[in-house]
């Protein structure tokens, strides 16, 4: 059986919380060994000089569009791609796909292809309403077993408590846990960025963040009080952080945030328009000033991206009428570092951890996401120095909607290994 | 134990019972129930009481069963349903039974679906009560006729262990059986849907055992609630079809239980739902059994209530 050695890189240990000159060697679809020195003329040899060598990332918020094959081409193909240029090994996608991930049949059918495609893993979350409509609970059991790890109405919010609280009390039979997108829409209605001095002088209609906040703040009661397992994606506001600091002990909640919220403010609006229109919105300086404390202290443990393509059109159109979202899946580990290690607020281990470890645990596999004898061989080698820039042009995505085109970055994935096997090498795809 | 003095007017609850006086009635309805199998079996130990059955709610098997057994003790019997009174005319329920009182009835068996509603009544109404069930509060002699049907199954009432599994919540049958079978000294431990299982079920002594493949492993007996298409409906669980799949009692389960074990079901069985239809009838299978008992436990309840005056 083929090996693969990784020679002379810096070893990421996020379980330990050190870096390490190790080398590692994987065979078939294990990590076999980690160690000073390890020779063997028979495998294939990477040498990571000057590369941090650490578990495959792990993204879980992610979007696919559709799940059939149209005009555009293949939406999961292309978006598998995105995430193997951006070291991602592993990512959950959220449910509202075109048809909507609520019935097993869709959740098995989209295991079934993307095994059939094999690149990265791809863990479905399944819908927490029928059709994600806030009407009617799905049937989470069946979807589990169909291979839902988690449940989301990603895009909206449930905003029936009583049916919140029952589908988060029904779940705990299944242990799985609840992403929600904490958006009040009777507070949001048609708003189109954050209420703030952009919205004002663009005369566009504002979101408030009372819209994300009241929301956050009655699910985490619903979630203590239920004792389920509640994560909150794409948290945007300083009091969203306040009050999961108050609640971080007293219930099983965890939090994700995106690299745009934290690299961007309103003030994006401005200048790269409908590619910055995203939900929730880019908020003010303190917001993403809270959001980074809250990462430092360890109130948001997870670091996703909500890639949200958009192909064609859909934003090119008038301000209130484009789609919302920003495409990112490819960059998304280098942004980070931008906000986070460049800024000190994090080291290459502390961001690893958030990407790797962090997540699976928060999906309930604390065995996966960390590099360790015996471990599945998902590895991510990233160059942590070498600055490129970001190009839309040579997006994997189908979605170019992206406002940080242009920018210089560094820290970009150079090889990514999913189950033993090198699907990205040097920052290009190898066909499988 | 015969000679026991009948301290209870009425039968509201298996909670107002003591032990010994389950255990009496136990006795009792076991000599009925042995007596059942022969004929003729008309009794005149009642003759000349009247029985009045007020159900608000519908039923067939606890309705026919008291009226059954009060035919065979011996006394009268009328049937008095909501479609055919003067409540549906919008007639004031304390009234109508006021009405009743006048008409110089000895007992009242009563279903309503309001919890409490047979104690309102037994604060001013001049004759017996029995409860046939309130609400989602207690349907005693459902309880007793549960006890009954172990007791001759196993020889004894308790020591045993005992798994319910299904709509805890909103199931009558589910809290007076609970109460009865801990008051006897068993163990008693409830599974099923958690949006349907009440934490406070811990507080008259059973336990929660999550999933019910773990909580039905190592009990004497397992004993199904029925589950309604309304609970879905009101969101409790999302279809019939993932409550079968996880809830109800199929071959899957059956591997996990004991060889000795006895499946309990109050009736009607939704077959398919709590339990895959071959098992209704297999040779571990209580529930006609039940029925039976059914019949001898309220005899034994008619005979005690009226013999006490």
């Amino acid at each position: 059986m083929k090996r693969i050695l990784i020679k002379r890189g810096t070893l990421v240990l996020v379980d330990k919380g050190v870096l390490a000159d190790r080398d590692l060697l994987i065979e078939g679809n294990r990590i076999v060994r980690i160690d000073r020195g390890i020779q063997d003329p028979q495998a294939y040899v990477i040498d990571a000089s000057g590369f941090l060598v650490g578990p495959g990332l792990v993204n879980m918020h992610v979007h696919f569009r559709e799940l059939e094959n149209s005009a555009g081409g293949d939406g999961l193909l292309a978006e598998m791609r995105a995430a193997l240029k951006g070291g991602f090994t592993t990512i959950v996608v959220m449910p509202n796909t075109n048809p909507p991930l609520d019935e097993p049949l869709v959740v098995r059918y989209l295991g079934y292809r993307c095994r059939e495609i094999g690149l990265v893993n791809v863990y479905p979350a399944g819908a927490i309403t029928r059709g994600l409509e806030g009407q009617k609970m799905s049937e989470i059991g069946l979807l589990k077993q169909a291979g839902a790890v988690a449940f989301s109405d990603d895009g909206k919010s449930v905003m029936d408590s009583h049916l919140l609280y029952l589908a988060l009390m029904y779940a705990k039979y299944f242990d799985v846990p609840f992403i929600l997108h904490e958006e009040d829409i009777s507070v949001s209605g048609e708003g189109q960025i954050h209420e703030g001095a952009v919205a004002f002088r663009r005369g566009l209609k504002g979101i408030p963040r009372v819209a994300e906040d009241s929301l956050i703040a009655r699910d985490l009661v619903i979630g203590y009080y239920t004792g389920a397992r509640v994560h909150f994606t794409h948290v945007s506001t300083y009091f969203a952080v306040e009050l999961l600091r108050w609640f971080r002990d007293k219930a099983l909640i965890s939090a994700d945030v995106t690299p745009h919220h934290l690299l961007l403010t309103e003030e994006a609006v401005d200048r790269e328009g409908v590619f910055a229109k995203v939900k929730p919105p880019l908020r003010e300086k303190r917001d993403v000033e809270a959001l980074k404390e809250g990462i430092r202290d360890g109130v948001i443990t997870v670091l996703a991206s909500d890639h949200a393509p958009h192909k064609g059109k859909s934003k090119e159109m008038v301000f209130s009428e484009a789609a919302f979202g920003i495409s990112n899946l490819e960059i998304a580990f280098p942004l980070y570092v931008k906000a986070l290690v460049d800024e000190g607020v994090l080291d290459w281990v502390g961001l690893w951890k958030r990407m790797s470890l962090n997540p699976m645990q928060v999906l309930g596999m604390p065995e996966k996401g960390f590099l360790a004898e015996g471990a599945e061989a998902d590895v991510t080698v990233v160059d942590p120095e070498t600055e490129w820039e970001v190009n839309i042009e040579n997006f994997e995505s189908q979605g170019r909607n992206c406002p940080f085109n242009g920018w210089s970055l560094r820290g970009w994935p150079v090889y990514t290994i999913v189950g033993g096997k090198i699907l990205m090498r040097e920052r290009s795809i190898l066909e499988p | 134990m015969n000679d026991l003095k009948w301290a209870h007017r009425h039968l509201l609850g298996i909670s107002d019972l003591s032990k010994e006086e389950i255990f009496y009635l136990l006795e009792k309805a076991n000599d009925f129930r042995n007596f059942l199998e022969k004929s003729p079996k008309r009794l005149a130990n009642l003759k000349g009481y009247f029985l009045v059955n007020l159900f608000f709610e519908p039923s067939t098997r606890t309705r026919v069963s008291f009226e059954i057994a009060a035919k065979l003790l011996g006394m009268e019997v009328i049937n008095f349903s909501t479609s055919l009174s003067s409540v549906q005319k919008g007639e004031n329920l304390r009234d109508t039974v006021l009405t009743l009182s006048q008409m110089k009835v000895d007992i009242l068996v009563v279903r309503h679906r309001e919890s409490g509603l047979p104690l309102y009544f037994a604060g001013f109404l001049p004759f017996h009560i029995v409860n046939a069930g309130d609400g989602i509060r207690e349907h005693p002699t459902q309880a007793l006729l549960d006890l009954l049907t172990i007791k001759r199954q196993f020889g004894k009432v308790s020591g045993l262990r005992v798994a319910i599994v299904g709509d805890i919540t909103h199931s009558r049958v589910a809290r007076s059986l609970c109460v009865g079978l801990v008051k006897l000294g068993n163990s008693v431990v409830v599974s099923g849907p958690i949006t349907l299982v009440p934490r406070s079920i811990e507080e008259v002594g059973a336990e929660i055992v999550f999933p019910v493949e773990r909580a039905v492993q190592d009990v004497d007996i397992v004993y199904l609630l029925r589950i309604q298409r309304e609970r879905q409906e009101a969101g409790y669980f999302p279809s019939l079809k993932e409550y079968s799949i996880f809830y109800g009692f199929d071959s899957k389960v059956m591997q996990l239980v004991r060889k000795s074990f006895v499946l309990m079901h109050p009736g009607p069985v939704n077959r398919g739902v709590e339990i895959a239809s071959e098992l209704v009838e297999a040779p571990f299978s209580l529930i006609q059994e039940q029925v039976t008992c059914g019949l001898a436990v309220r005899m034994a309840v008619l005979d005690t209530l009226i013999g006490s005056d």
